[in-house]
């Protein structure tokens, strides 16, 4: 089956700054892809490529086969958008807004009513008295109520409510089910980890890595205290494989370990463990991950 | 009033409209309506007027306008500069609005997630600004000939009309530039900026070059020349006037279409 989204070489400058850098990429059919990234990585821009709302430097890209610059108006007739920074007609009520974007498209959307109620959207009330959360509800109702066959979503979660993002998960869910594709940007690892099936993760304009996300996760560096009932040299543990840093402090004894923590726990439990914390991986742990694999590769 | 850009452009602007309608009649009632006491002594007003240095004659008044016709009295009062200036206020400002204001706003973004090109975006908006520039003409006229029939001005509304149509003609060539501009570029205060400048430009080159001789061959070349440097309010539309104007307008729409179709957005 043909890709989803192809990038080749993709390169977008603004003058003498970069935004992105040589992207190459392929989302297949029916894939939940995450665009993991921090603030500023070109996670937008990548997204605003693919929109046809920026013009590429250099390299190509093809959205469901189609030349975004060339079949514009055909490819956007297939593919929901939600954009980073939203802003909507504030004087218009969510259910104006989504009427006009409906008559855009050529008829009534028959989708608004049942997602705005598991969005618990109130389609009433105008658009400028509403939370950043809600406003950025009726983006979604508006990317996804002509049912696209491609998602786009630039940070769909961002101010939602825990509930809400829950019920956005499921709807990513459905879609997954019946074939969708979506391809969404975010900076939030549990949200990409649930819902994705793989995950680009960009740095700096540059694709740093593509995985599945159960790799995303093996890779990740996780941080874990134990705190044994007397003094255990670091050495023991530092010797493991995947244990990258090992500091003893009296009792007590931080570890960096990449990847699965089993080992550690074996070897900890040779002494006599008082209390053991861990703290999920970070963004920027993960990015550690990569980037220390890079430069070990560099050397 | 949500069916197509062209619509919501239009309803996004209804109040302004409103407004602006109001201003037209208030302006054309306040002027007609003094019309009567002028004409008793337009003779005196005749006589201050050419007392007024010639030059200082010409750059502000209308060309040999009589102050005691009632085609020189709207000349006057109306179309060498209230009226004008209000067309070109409102439609510089929708024109740098429409297209750059909403990218501005960061609203394009998602307006151009739908199916819809940036061409036809541009040409519904330009559409839309040339619409309500000549609902504000209509306005004018029916003010016009509302206050003509009560003060009984004697003017035909042929002509009121034709005058009407040129100074609308005269909103849609800057507004067009305006849109143009900020198509082009994204920024409405360059467009707003760069477009008025064009206008005082063009509305200075007209009086200067009727004033001063050695000036004279460029007043062809003003805009404001090509608005009412025929006169329509006596000789009705001059259709080579009329035309530079709409050629002004498609002069600054298609290389701004271009620019617009070819560069990134701005978020």
């Amino acid at each position: 089956m043909r890709p989803a989204i192809r990038l080749q070489g993709l390169t977008k400058l603004y003058g003498a700054t970069l935004g992105v850098e040589g992207l190459n990429l392929e989302v297949a059919t029916g894939e939940v892809f995450g665009f993991l990234g921090p603030n500023g990585a070109g996670k937008t821009t990548t997204i605003r490529l693919l929109m046809d709302l920026l013009r590429p430097t250099a390299g190509t890209l093809s959205v469901l086969g189609l030349d975004p610059r060339r079949d514009g108006v055909e490819l956007r007739r297939r593919v929901g958008y939600l954009p980073g920074e939203l802003a909507l007609y504030e004087d218009l009520t969510a259910e104006e807004l989504l009427r006009y974007f409906g008559a855009l498209r050529g008829g009534a959307s028959p989708f608004v009513r049942s997602l705005a109620e598991r969005l618990d959207l109130d389609l009433t009330r105008r658009i400028g008295s509403l939370s950043q959360g809600n406003k950025r509800k009726v983006g979604l109702v508006a990317a996804m109520m002509h049912d696209p066959e491609l998602l786009i979503l630039d940070e769909p979660t961002a101010g939602l409510d825990p509930l809400v993002q829950a019920e956005f998960h499921r709807l990513i869910e459905e879609l997954r089910a019946r074939g969708r594709t979506v391809f969404l940007s975010s900076h939030n690892l549990p949200e990409v980890e649930r819902v994705c099936d793989r995950v680009g993760v960009i740095r700096k304009g540059r694709l740093a890595a593509i995985e599945d996300v159960g790799e995303l996760h093996a890779r990740a560096l996780r941080e874990i205290e134990i705190h044994f009932a007397g003094p255990v040299p670091a050495e023991r543990f530092s010797r493991l494989p995947g244990v990258r840093e090992a500091v003893a402090e009296g009792d007590l004894l931080r570890l960096r370990v990449e990847g699965s923590l089993d080992l550690v726990i074996k070897e900890a439990a040779a002494h006599t463990v008082v209390n053991v914390s861990t703290r999920e991986p970070g963004l920027e742990e993960i990015f550690l991950a990569f980037y220390g694999k890079a430069d070990r590769d560099a050397a | 009033m949500l069916r197509s850009i062209f619509a919501k452009t239009l309803r996004d602007r209804r109040r302004g409209l409103l407004w602006w309608g109001a201003g037209v009649v208030l302006l054309v009632a306040w002027t007609v309506g003094f019309y009567p006491s002028i004409r008793g002594s337009a003779g005196e007003y005749s006589r201050i007027l050419e007392q007024m240095p010639e030059a200082l004659r010409e750059l502000f008044l209308a060309q040999g306008a009589d102050l005691s016709s009632p085609r020189g009295y709207l000349s006057i009062e109306l179309f060498s500069f209230m009226v004008p200036i209000l067309f070109l206020v409102y439609g510089i400002g929708f024109g740098a609005r429409t297209v750059a204001g909403e990218e501005q706003e960061g609203s394009l973004d998602l307006l151009l997630s739908n199916p819809v090109s940036r061409r036809r975006v541009l040409a519904e908006k330009l559409a839309a600004m040339l619409a309500a520039l000549a609902i504000l003409g209509g306005v004018l006229w029916v003010g016009l000939a509302a206050g003509s029939a009560i003060v009984d001005l004697d003017v035909p509304l042929s002509d009121l009309g034709s005058a009407a149509v040129s100074v609308v003609l005269l909103g849609w060539a800057f507004g067009a530039i305006a849109l143009a501009l900020g198509a082009a570029t994204g920024r409405r205060a360059l467009a707003v900026g760069i477009t008025s400048a064009l206008a005082v430009g063009s509305y200075l080159l007209n009086g200067v070059a009727a004033a001063v001789e050695a000036l004279d061959p460029f007043r062809v070349a003003s805009p404001f020349y090509w608005y009412f440097g025929g006169d329509p309010l006596a000789n009705g539309l001059s259709l080579p006037h009329a035309g530079l104007l709409i050629a002004l307008l498609g002069a600054a729409v298609l290389p701004g279409l271009a620019a617009f179709d070819r560069r990134d957005l701005a978020t």
